[in-house]
């Protein structure tokens, strides 16, 4: 009785390994495991007539043959109906290649936006309030307050947008416009950017534009001199730019700082060694800067012996041209979607 | 403005080891900008004056002579095809390595050692045009070469330095000198390089003038604050002639055309001190009587209306704003703008008035604007001279004069009115003062010397200095400590200043709610409702105002708008909007913009027009105006409701919709919501009225959605925190009710009516509405879902029964009537 399980044994396992589909397996099951014909099932009749003690061995055998049995029938289905599967699956194929359809299509967001954006994120990790402000302001905060006297050349309607029939306002031709306005506001010590869009009365072509935006920002604190102009505006470009930067001062007058610069950045794509982008100097005018006239600091309301203030202003409209190698300014005022999507 | 190298030179003694683009290099980091280095002889290397020795016959070819050139250094085999070369004569000889241009065209290019029909050749023998002279030496016939035997030119020596063409002129960008009146002349920029490279300044020599007495002139100035001073001095004896060489090549080197000795003279003045100078024909003038010999110069105001002829002989009418010099009939010259054509220096001219005065920066600013007339004269006047420069400019002038026209004598006395003051200091500059503004501890040494160069006098005190600004620097320019730190500064070296980071407290900067909030939905709009962000101008035209059947009297109007195109502010960021759909339309059948701006109203209360006063400037909303046109959608006014849902969602804002009442014209009387957030409006979901569409030549019907930044930052919409509950764990039971009601019923009345009728309802939600002829005209199908729960048990189905009965009674009272 042992040897002919150990040999049916033998014999489904390799009939088993044999089978070629499902069908097959339905046939082996039936004829090894059948309750009514099955081989095992005919077997273990005989169990019966065996004495007590070879009864329970055999009748344990028996039952082990059956598990075996059973689990190679149950491994040979999984093997099988997973060849099926893939069989199946293919049928699936897509073409990864192709698009989605229907498209979704994204937003945009402008240009500037994205570049102001950038720099009010350096900004504010530095420590800076960034500020908004009136896009038409009194003649006081756009002039008077800045030190511009009313003979000073930005004053004439050739350069300012007035307002008619209130002689005392305009659209702010710069956004330090701010600087006292915010100075009052916050009081000292201060770190304030106030980027805006700002106006000058200029006809528009390639390279010019009435409506432009600036980013200027201010500090003023105890202690700031020339040293710490340079070195807060080299932090920023690098937040803005993620390397390091190299600068340079060179005179220039703005009557609400004393004294007054314009700060050049060394060419960030031939570094220096002179290229279209930096029409072949190696520096790029950045921006202007200097320290805040003292008479601005004291119309703020502060003692210009006690406080000392810095400012610097830059285009924004001119370094997201840059940016991405906008050649026309028009572009940016032009609602133009093929223009728009870009970005 | 140009500045000749050599010029400059003559005012400080350089080295030359020192080159130009050095000191322009220098200027730039220190004074001014110096946009660019013109060499102007640069195109004339490696040509040099060169004597012909021998010529003969070339072997194969008729036309062509071999020579043998001496250059000095050297004796060249050059073949030529001169028509007038001949032995002994000097010619311009270009060396290997020269660049020239064949025939005087084409891009130029470089000598090479050639051979010419068998023959070597080493260099060549030019004609004027072949290297840039033609208009100096015009051809005068096809074939000729340079002839220059007549000038008496050592051979071998380089032909830019044997005719002085090797000028080296600094091109100065004139908008960085505006703060600075000294530098507008050779000697004051001088003063500048000599400064910067430590060298000394020679003194400015002038002659005094011997006064004649034959004429005698009287100057009267009406207003001494317009005309701080104005001096005169009358000639006689005047020869009209071109200038000679040096001067004419002085006035070429600074970009002017050489006219005649005394105009001349005026214009080297100008470019030598910065004063410009004027003189007057006095026999044209008509000023001298013949009886008494004498001249009156009156210094006034123009008439209002008064018509005057400049001596480019353009007409201009004046105005009493202005200021003229006139004689004892009538003006004779814009004062220190353009002299008058009828006073015209001319080739006949024998007596002239010199004038060297100083006007009043603003009123000739202002004039020169007011008539569009820019001068050499107006530039320097605007930037308020120091009336000092008279005397040395009139004195300069009269040496000139009498240097360059030996019959000329002085005919008068020199007549000088003046009242000005000058406010020179003295400034106390505090050494602590200085140290702390620049940053780092400069020698005490090497600060006098810098402020000493630049013409300040300096007294020692305990612990500061104390600084007199000189005459060239006390009108505007310098007046306060902070200018003088300027001073040593910029001379020491911006670039040699150590760069420092200040010490700051790391407090976080206060927030701004508005930049955040305009973060935020330029967020939603551009990611999460796929819309693109245009910037239009803050201006707007007529025309669009009328589209927008608006009341352009309602809009500000800017005084000097740039063309008549767009003279308005913007009182609605809509109609730009609407223009960029029209725009865009054709080429994307769907347009999806958002923007986010300022719109203008004036009765509005802005913000303050100065610090505690009490005017205030128009009120300058920040609103986000969106904008949606597809052409295949007739109804667009969904998608807006849609986007304020989004918006309200992301905020965690509870949004009521109520009809719009009070309508503007472009706003569609029957499909425009208000948006309500705590009873406050906060904004506006609509749709275009087509007749306004129209107005813009748009025939798709597009939604807009207002959002009112400004308000929702004040309701405190940013801080909204998620309304978040428990989640209960029994489930809950749903129940749906479709029920058919009259039109005029809105959904929020149902909404409301069936607030809190019940605790178990949570949540009701509409799924389906239904429009159309089987329900009647009149009547439409509304089916909702609504929702049941409790947080501590299994919900009975008895209970949720008795729940939608309630509910039942309410739509039924409402006159809905219940489809089973």
């Amino acid at each position: 009785m042992q040897n002919q399980l150990h040999q049916l044994k033998e014999e489904a396992l390799l009939a088993i390994k044999a089978a070629k589909d499902k069908v097959d397996l339905e046939e082996l099951e039936n004829k090894f495991l059948g309750r009514k014909n099955g081989e095992l099932t005919n077997l273990m009749k005989g169990l019966k007539d065996l004495e007590v003690e070879a009864r329970k061995i055999a009748g344990q055998l028996a039952n082990d043959v059956k598990n075996m049995i059973e689990a190679a029938l149950n491994e040979k289905k999984g093997e099988l109906s997973s060849g099926e599967w893939a069989m199946e699956l293919e049928k699936e194929r897509v073409d990864v290649t192709a698009p989605a359809l229907p498209a979704v299509e994204r937003g945009h967001l402008h240009p500037i936006t994205q570049v102001l954006e950038e720099m009010n994120g350096v900004a504010r990790a530095m420590g800076f309030i960034v500020e908004d402000g009136p896009d038409l302001d009194s003649d006081y905060y756009c002039f008077e307050a800045l030190n511009i006297p009313t003979t000073h050349p930005a004053r004439d309607s050739q350069d300012t947008f007035y307002i008619k029939n209130h002689p005392q306002w305009c659209m702010r031709p710069h956004v330090s416009n701010m600087q006292v306005r915010l100075m009052q506001k916050y009081g000292a010590p201060l770190r304030i950017a106030y980027p805006g869009r700002v106006f000058r009365n200029e006809a528009t072509d390639a390279s010019h534009e009435h409506t432009f935006y600036q980013y200027e920002s201010l500090v003023v604190d105890k202690d700031m001199n020339i040293g710490h102009l340079i070195g807060i505006i080299k932090e920023l470009l690098r937040g803005l730019y993620q390397t390091d930067v190299e600068v340079r001062l060179r005179p220039g007058f703005f009557p609400f700082v004393e004294p007054g610069f314009e700060m050049d950045m060394k060419c960030l794509i031939c570094g220096g060694k002179g290229c279209g982008a930096c029409k072949h100097s190696g520096w790029v005018e950045t921006l202007g800067c200097g320290l805040i006239h003292p008479r601005v600091v004291e119309i703020a309301g502060f003692d210009p012996k006690v406080w000392h203030g810095l400012a610097f202003g830059m285009g924004l409209t001119r370094l997201a041209m840059q940016k991405y190698g906008i050649h026309d300014i028009r572009l940016l005022m032009g609602g133009d979607l093929r223009f728009l999507k870009q970005f | 403005m140009y500045i000749s190298y050599n010029w400059l030179k003559q005012y400080i003694n350089l080295p030359d080891s020192i080159k130009a683009d050095e000191v322009a290099r220098n200027l730039t980091m220190s004074t001014v900008e110096v946009e660019s280095v013109h060499h102007k002889g640069k195109h004339l290397e490696n040509i040099v004056v060169g004597k012909v020795l021998l010529v003969e016959k070339h072997p194969n070819a008729d036309k062509l002579k071999v020579c043998e050139v001496d250059v000095g250094t050297d004796k060249l085999k050059i073949v030529c095809g001169g028509s007038n070369v001949r032995e002994g004569m000097l010619c311009a000889v270009a060396k290997l390595g020269a660049k020239v241009k064949w025939h005087g065209e084409g891009e130029s290019i470089e000598m090479k050692e050639a051979e010419i029909r068998g023959v070597k050749s080493y260099g060549m023998i030019c004609a004027s045009t072949e290297i840039g002279l033609g208009e100096m030496f015009p051809l005068k016939e096809e074939k000729e070469i340079l002839d220059l035997s007549a000038m008496k030119l050592a051979v071998g020596k380089p032909l830019a330095e044997a005719l002085s063409l090797n000028e080296v002129v600094l091109e100065i960008d004139n908008k960085s000198m505006t703060n600075r009146p000294d530098l507008w002349g050779h000697y004051g920029m001088a003063r500048e390089v000599a400064a910067v490279f430590k060298k000394d300044l020679k003194n400015y020599e002038v002659k005094d003038v011997s006064a004649g007495s034959t004429v005698k002139i009287k100057v009267k100035v009406e207003d001494e604050k317009l005309c701080p001073r104005y001096m005169a001095v009358v000639i006689e004896g005047i020869k009209i002639e071109p200038s000679p060489a040096w001067l004419a090549q002085k006035i070429h080197a600074i970009g002017l055309r050489p006219i005649n000795n005394i105009v001349d003279i005026t214009n080297y003045i100008m470019y030598d001190l910065g004063e410009p100078m004027h003189a007057f024909d006095a026999a044209r003038l008509k000023g001298i009587r013949s009886k008494d010999k004498g001249v009156n110069i009156l210094v006034k105001r123009a008439k209002d209306g008064e018509k005057f002829r400049t001596l480019d002989g353009a007409e201009h009418q004046l105005d009493s704003s202005m200021l003229v010099i006139a004689n004892d009939e009538k003006s004779v010259a814009l004062a220190g703008i353009m002299g008058g054509e009828e006073s015209e220096i001319s080739n006949d001219t024998t007596t002239i008035i010199f004038e060297a005065a100083n006007f009043d920066a603003a009123t000739i600013r202002k004039a020169s604007v007011k008539l569009g007339l820019r001068t050499d004269s107006s530039a320097r006047f605007e930037k308020a001279l120091d009336p000092n420069l008279c005397e040395q400019a009139l004195a300069k002038a009269v040496e000139l004069t009498l240097q360059l026209c030996t019959g000329a004598k002085v005919a008068s006395k020199v007549v000088d009115d003046k009242k000005f003051h000058l406010y020179q200091g003295p400034i106390e500059l505090p050494w602590e003062f200085l140290y702390k503004k620049i940053g780092v501890q400069i020698d005490k040494k090497e600060v006098l010397a810098i402020l000493e160069r630049l013409g300040f006098e300096l007294k020692e005190k305990k612990d500061c200095l104390v600084v007199t600004i000189p005459t060239w620097r006390a009108t505007k320019d310098i007046s306060i400590p902070e200018d003088l730190v300027e001073e040593v500064a910029r001379i020491y070296g911006y670039n040699n200043i150590p760069v420092q980071l200040p010490v700051f407290p790391i407090t976080p900067p206060i927030a701004n709610s508005q930049r955040i909030l305009e973060w935020k939905l330029r967020d939603i709009f551009s990611q999460g409702l796929g819309y693109s962000e245009v910037y239009n101008y803050s201006f707007v035209s007529g025309k669009q105002i009328k589209n927008l059947g608006d009341d352009a009297g309602l809009y500000l109007e800017l005084d000097n708008p740039i063309s008549d195109e767009r003279p308005y502010l913007r009182r609605h960021i809509v109609g730009g909007l609407i223009e960029n759909v029209v725009q865009n339309i054709e080429r994307f059948p769907t347009v999806k913009l958002f923007e986010i701006g300022k719109k203008f109203t004036v009765e509005a209360a802005g913000p303050r027009a100065r610090f505690n006063g009490d005017e205030l400037l128009p009120q300058q909303g920040n609103w986000l105006i969106a904008i949606y046109a597809d052409k295949k959608d007739a109804n667009p006014y969904w998608q807006m409701r849609q986007a304020a849902q989004l918006v309200a969602d992301n905020l965690n804002l509870e949004l009521k919709y109520q009809p719009k009442k009070k309508l503007m014209p472009w706003q569609h009387p029957t499909r425009s919501a208000e948006l309500v957030y705590k009873d406050k409006v906060i904004g506006l979901a609509s749709e275009i009225t087509p007749q306004i569409a129209k107005n813009f030549g748009l025939s798709v019907r597009a939604g807009i959605l207002g959002i009112n930044i400004d308000q929702l930052v004040e309701t405190g919409a940013l801080n909204v925190s998620p309304n978040y509950q428990i989640i209960s764990a029994f489930p809950e039971v749903m129940r749906d009710l479709a029920f058919v009601v009259k039109k005029s019923v809105t959904h929020d009345e149902i909404v409301w009516a069936l607030h809190n009728i019940d605790h178990l309802l949570k949540k009701v939600e509409l799924f389906d509405v239904y429009e159309g002829a089987t329900i009647g005209d009149e009547y439409k199908s509304m089916a909702y879902r609504f929702t049941f729960s409790h947080t501590e048990r299994t919900l009975k189905s008895e209970e949720v029964d008795k729940a939608m009965e309630k509910v039942r009674q309410v739509i039924e009272k409402l006159g809905g009537e219940v489809r089973v």
